[in-house]
């Protein structure tokens, strides 16, 4: 069934097609939950207080813009509030961020290459929460959950222009913090801090 | 081209937003700048663990824990179908309203007229109808008021000083 008869469906109040809707959307804005919270039971939770809140917007749905794109918009304003109400949206110097060693050279090498790619991971994510909220926010639409760029206007409601050159700054930002722990060829480095 | 226009440039292409032209002039001026191709490995680098940073299992049965809190949260079935068809229902009795308004504006007013006009305009005697209820009274009733009317005048009460 096409999207726009689901939320048609929606709308008049069959739980059905809002089921369907949700198991359609759920992944991503449990994703994008996650990105902001690095938390999976808060991410969890964001994401179903995401999906009731468009339950009860749905009569204001006029199908202006694509479901997805209205959905994503309630998601980042959600999560947004969330993080302020946390006090996480505070904007921490990316100095502060901790560093994380790779040293221990006691586990198999296989052991050990799963363990530096998933602690580069979580580095790479503590120097996006570092961000200012703007840069963290449009840096994760775009290069984590990979939005197209007019999805991130529609969604932030920002001029492509804005969209483009804040992008831009918060990318600069985030390679001249995780340039020491980028590899030169492309790959990441064996970081050995520790 | 500067370093700075080809970083511009650089993230473009990566992103696959890169004309012709300018990844003509990108890729010249990566030939030739070594601290661009390592800008370039860097920012990849950085690209592909930001989107491993997508890959996040959902915790399960998702839609059986949110559908009760859809039940519990709003009873809400009725209430939609009130709120939608209640956003529809604004224009339509706003249209109704001035619709009306102006037809009581505008129309010329009924004048009201007296029941004596009325009579009048019927041709009809004014007093007619009064000696219609008097002549109606029932024999009995006349009667009973002549009666009290005698009694009046015998009482002493009513009956002046000399």
């Amino acid at each position: 069934m096409e999207e726009k008869q689901l939320v048609r469906l929606a709308q008049e109040g069959s739980p059905a097609a809002f089921e369907e809707l949700v198991t359609k959307y759920q992944p991503k804005v449990f994703s994008m939950a996650l990105s902001f919270t690095r938390n999976r039971e808060a991410a969890d939770d964001l994401a179903q207080e995401v999906f009731l809140k468009a339950y009860l917007a749905l009569p204001r749905f006029h199908g202006r813009s694509e479901f997805g794109t209205w959905l994503y918009r309630i998601s980042v304003n959600h999560i947004k509030d969330y993080l302020r109400k946390k006090g996480r949206a505070k904007e921490v110097s990316l100095d502060d961020v901790p560093e994380i060693s790779f040293s221990d050279r006691e586990r198999t090498e296989k052991a050990q290459l799963e363990s530096e790619t998933e602690a580069r991971r979580t580095l790479v994510q503590r120097f996006v929460q570092g961000l200012p909220e703007k840069y963290r926010v449009i840096v994760t639409l775009r290069d984590i959950q990979g939005l197209a760029y007019e999805d991130i206007s529609r969604i932030l409601r920002l001029s492509p222009g804005t969209v483009d050159s804040r992008l831009h700054r918060a990318r600069r930002m985030l390679r001249t913090k995780l340039a020491p722990y980028l590899t030169a060829e492309g790959g990441a480095n064996e970081l050995s801090q520790g | 081209m500067n370093c700075r226009k080809a970083e511009k440039l650089l993230l473009r292409s990566i992103d696959g937003r890169l004309d012709g032209s300018d990844a003509a002039l990108l890729a010249k001026h990566l030939e030739a700048c070594p601290d661009c191709r390592k800008a370039e490995a860097q920012y990849r680098s950085m690209f592909s663990l930001l989107k491993a940073g997508r890959e996040a299992a959902p915790l399960p049965r998702f839609w059986e824990r949110l559908e009760p809190r859809l039940r519990e949260e709003t009873e809400l079935v009725p209430l939609l179908f009130w709120e939608r068809w209640s956003l529809r229902a604004i224009p339509v009795f706003l249209a109704l309203v001035v619709l009306i308004g102006g037809f009581h504006f505008f129309a010329p007013q009924a004048r009201e007229t007296s029941q004596s006009a009325t009579l009048l305009i019927e041709n009809r005697d004014l007093f007619s109808e009064t000696q219609a209820l008097f002549e109606a009274d029932k024999p009995e009733t006349r009667t009973m008021m002549l009666l009290f009317a005698s009694m009046d005048e015998k009482s002493p009460a009513r009956r002046p000083t000399p």
